[in-house]
């Protein structure tokens, strides 16, 4: 569903020379929900917006439902840390989330269906006529997750989306992401400094080294489907694995591959 | 109720006062210069509530509106190509500093060779003043585009005309209504000197030949009438604005609580 290969991210300009991503290689399966975590200031960002076709990389391929991408790839939904500032504050909740559906030309009343389904599944259904502005932080990204929803995309991006939130709500919003991709079967790529959300989230954690960026360890996350913050936090394996993690990020930050 | 009261009493308070000052002050002038504005305002019923409302102010008033609508278009028009191409912007500077920097009162003479001395010359010098600020605010306020929203657009595949219209002009409004307020400041001024230099009908027109035929009360009742005219405009300009940019100001609004 999602390949990507030998992708490669150099930055130039001002006589400086910034390679953010060296070599990049993984695939993402249909359906699939995999978590990226490294280092701060590893590149995570630009891999996410050169898979979303924001942003060309310098070498390497990546395709996005078997065709190539040279710009933004239809059935791509992309959800942004900063969610103040990527909702339309002149548009209400409701016009928000129905633009890009407008845009596509999907027809009036399956438009409305799809908003209210969307509104709906993330616990909004009573706000569609406040501005994004009147809501707190940890709703307006469940408007912006409510907006990829209804989209229907069949990939799903999100850049360290809860990351500006209060613990709790993003335990909360950790919760409805996990019950959104299980009720739409989205593909989910969701890019994250923090560990244990990462190990918590997905099916798959892969670790990314300190730049020049390569894939340190892919690791599959063999907790079972139903979690929840108790009892998953809790559990045996799931402090095994974010142990292991951890270890993984740290050598990756002394930049030299260990053996955990 | 008695804050509703207090406002009122600040919004009128100083009116009323300068009112009841230059009513008494004038009350028993002498001055043919200075008429006691009692008489100021028997002129102004008896000047403007007649044919003139038809002849003379509707066509100043039709003549700004165009003027004042096409400056407008043309300046969010150009505004929103030059505030997105680089190059037309590197371009075209230069010579919008030069054009921006003439009085437009002095192209009137020009206009009246080119265009000669009907309503079309008189748009003309409205549009020639009244377009700077509309255009000039336009381009910064297309340049400011957050970049986040722009990305939004571009991975859900939102552009062209959708895009030129929920996103570019949307959050370059703020800055157009800026460039349109000032704008119609400017239009009301040129619509009056358009009419003074060379004209048969209009308000501006007639202020002169009221000052020249030495008709000083009528020509004080006309500065009223201006005045007037000019305050209607700006409320009715204040009600659009507060309904174009209600998502701003509340925007603002929240931004400015104590988090």
């Amino acid at each position: 569903m999602l390949a990507v290969r030998g992708l490669r991210k150099v930055y130039e300009g001002h006589g400086r020379r910034v390679e953010a991503i060296g070599d990049l290689t993984f695939t993402v399966g249909a359906g699939e929900f995999a978590c990226v975590v490294g280092p701060s200031g590893c590149g995570k960002t630009t891999l996410l917006r050169c898979v979303a076709g924001l942003l060309p990389p310098t070498a390497g391929q990546i395709e996005v439902d078997g065709r190539p991408v040279s710009g933004p790839p239809r059935g791509l939904a992309l959800v942004f840390q900063e969610y103040g500032r990527s909702l339309f504050p002149w548009l209400r909740v409701r016009d928000n989330v129905e633009l890009p559906l407008r845009s596509a030309r999907v027809p009036r009343g399956r438009r409305r269906d799809l908003v209210s389904e969307a509104l709906a599944s993330v616990g909004l259904g009573d706000v569609h006529h406040a501005y994004p502005w009147q809501l707190s932080g940890g709703m307006q990204q469940r408007v912006a997750i409510a907006r990829a929803v209804a989209y229907q995309p069949r990939v799903l991006l999100m850049d360290e989306p809860f990351a500006a939130v209060d613990a709790q709500t993003r335990a909360d919003l950790e919760d409805l992401i996990r019950s959104v991709w299980q009720r739409f079967g989205v593909t989910l790529l969701f890019v994250t400094h923090d560990i244990d959300e990462a190990v918590y989230l997905g099916q798959r954690v892969i670790m990314l080294s300190a730049a020049p960026t390569h894939v340190a360890e892919d690791l599959p996350i063999d907790l079972p489907v139903e979690r929840d913050q108790l009892t998953t936090r809790a559990d045996a394996r799931f402090t095994e694995l974010r142990g292991h993690v951890y270890a993984q990020i740290q050598a990756a930050k002394r930049a030299e591959p260990s053996e955990v | 109720m008695s804050g509703a009261f207090r406002r009122a009493g600040l919004v009128l308070g100083l009116p009323v006062v300068l009112f009841v000052v230059w009513w008494f002050a004038s009350y028993d002038s002498k001055d043919f210069y200075r008429p006691p504005l009692h008489k100021i305002l028997e002129a102004f019923r008896d000047t403007w509530f007649g044919e003139r409302m038809v002849q003379d102010v509707l066509p100043s008033l039709i003549r700004l509106g165009i003027g004042y609508a096409a400056a407008l278009a043309v300046g969010v028009t150009l505004g929103v190509a030059i505030g997105s191409a680089r190059w037309l912007r590197a371009l075209l500077e230069p010579v919008l500093e030069f054009l921006r920097a003439i009085p437009p009162p002095v192209l009137v003479p020009i206009v009246i060779l080119l265009a000669g001395i009907e309503d079309r010359m008189k748009v003309i010098v409205i549009v020639s003043g009244a377009v700077w600020p509309v255009l000039l605010n336009t381009v910064e306020g297309v340049r400011a585009v957050d970049e986040v929203l722009a990305d939004t657009c571009r991975s859900y595949r939102i552009r062209g005309l959708a895009r030129l219209r929920h996103l570019v002009l949307r959050s370059a409004s703020p800055q157009i209504m800026t460039g349109a307020r000032q704008a119609l400041a400017i239009a009301i001024i040129l619509m009056v000197i358009s009419e003074m230099f060379a004209a048969n009908n209009g308000l501006g027109f007639l202020v002169v030949q009221f000052q020249r035929s030495f008709q000083v009360t009528e020509m004080w009742s006309g500065v009223l009438l201006l005045g007037l005219i000019g305050v209607a405009l700006s409320l009715a300009f204040r009600f659009v604005d507060r309904r174009v940019l209600r998502w701003y100001y509340g925007l603002r609004a929240v931004e400015r609580q104590p988090k």
